[in-house]
């Protein structure tokens, strides 16, 4: 691709490059279900944090499909997946120490979660 | 990668420097970086997942220690290194063509 | 190599950029002019006013605040924002009940067309590292004291999506221009760790 003109940086910049891509499947969650982040340790890119994997949450809204960081940053392409809001208590991810209210929102790929039983 | 980058949660960080007045950019070369390595995504040279990644790669110490924007001329270097389209000899060539010439 | 100072780069960067920049130019990837553009843009013309903007209107018209905090991308665009690290957009109110505060904890992900770049402090461990497992602590640290009884969320914005936070529009300011409204609003608030006040 050319070098991007200096006239046409403003409006490049104004429309942006975003990831959103449809998902051929349908969603596996749902807006209450409980779920827990699934404990991988990839050497390669991950948007799932240490501090979440393993880690039970509740799914607060679907964003829908956006292209999948993890396979993208290895140029294995888009791999669009469905995007969750997911909720995880304080004390579920420090411990008792926590305040009790509180909370860590978080937005997880599909394949990063499995049903919580 | 369970990389330096996964900071959430680690302790021993002190307080949160705050600077007064920050400038958006601190030096000239934090401006030349931040356009470089956005007009290069926009010349489909890469894309942000792979400057993240190349990021995570740094050693953890330098990602510590350095300024913000000498991670994004690491990304920006190691990406077009590995993508053969300017490479480590072709810069410190031209670097050090530049700094014969006496500037900085 | 040199160890490096926080506060000052050695010379190095600045020779290896310039040496980037002309070796990219030469090769076509990049029109100088490009360069000064869109420094121009991130310097002088995109900024936390864009946001305040954003929380003034919000403030002022109930329905446009229900718009934003439905879809917070179509309703910031009304007011002609929008794009670059923003593409996605979610709005986040406070309420009696709930303060939020948003950080990327794996990097330095933040709503551009709304608040422009991040502050250094936003892109540095500390804050990465401690807001996610300590928020009151650090809120308490840019002088946000929250109550035990209010619920305290941290967003980290580890995909694509961008948060922005609807601070409360503080009392003792009724009947106010959204010009005057947007001057009380900081770049802070719209992170979550400043509350927006009126001057006594």
């Amino acid at each position: 691709m050319p070098a991007l003109p200096k006239d046409m940086v403003a409006i490049a910049i104004k429309t942006g490059a975003s990831t959103r891509a449809q998902v051929t499947t349908p969603p596996r969650f749902k807006a209450g279900d409980k779920v827990v982040a699934r404990n991988i340790n990839p050497p390669t890119h991950t948007r799932l944090p240490r501090y979440i994997r393993g880690k039970r949450g509740v799914v607060q809204h679907n964003h829908g499909g956006f292209a999948f960081a993890d396979t993208r940053a290895h140029g294995l392409g888009d791999q669009p997946h469905h995007v969750y809001s997911v909720r995880f208590e304080a004390r579920e991810l420090w411990g008792d120490g926590a305040a009790p209210r509180d909370a860590v929102y978080i937005d997880l790929w599909e394949p990063y979660i499995e049903p919580a039983a | 990668m369970n990389g330096i980058h996964d900071l959430g949660g680690m302790q021993g960080f002190g307080p949160i420097e705050r600077e007064e007045n920050e400038p958006v950019f601190h030096a000239d070369w934090e401006r030349r970086i931040f356009a470089l390595l956005n007009l290069t995504i926009a010349a489909g040279q890469y894309h942000v997942d792979e400057i993240r990644h190349a990021i995570e790669r740094m050693a953890p110490a330098d990602y510590l220690m350095t300024p913000y924007y000498v991670h994004w001329l690491h990304a920006a270097e190691d990406l077009l290194d590995k993508k053969g389209v300017v490479t480590h000899a072709e810069l410190e060539q031209r670097m050090a063509e530049l700094a014969k010439k006496g500037g900085k | 190599m040199d160890e490096h100072s926080h506060t000052e780069p050695p010379s190095e960067p600045a020779l290896r950029i310039r040496a980037l920049e002309s070796l990219l130019v030469e090769k076509g990837l990049v029109d100088p002019g490009a360069v000064d553009e869109i420094i121009e843009l991130f310097e002088k013309r995109i900024g936390p006013r864009n946001g305040a903007k954003v929380v003034a209107h919000a403030w002022a018209d109930p329905a446009y605040k229900k718009r934003l905090l439905e879809d917070g991308s179509k309703a910031i665009a009304e007011l002609g924002f929008g794009g670059l690290q923003g593409e996605d957009m979610v709005v986040l109110e406070n309420t009696p009940e709930v303060h939020n505060v948003v950080v990327c904890t794996l990097c330095s992900c933040y709503p551009w067309p709304t608040m422009g770049l991040p502050p250094n402090w936003y892109k540095a461990a500390p804050y990465r590292a401690r807001v996610v497992i300590e928020p009151r602590k650090v809120l308490t640290e840019f002088g946000v004291d929250v109550s035990p009884d209010v619920e305290v969320r941290v967003w980290d914005s580890n995909a694509e999506i961008r948060y922005m936070v609807l601070p409360m529009r503080p009392a003792g300011t009724d009947g106010w221009s959204e010009e005057k409204l947007a001057g009380l609003v900081t770049r802070d608030a719209m992170i979550g760790t400043d509350i927006p006040k009126v001057k006594a």
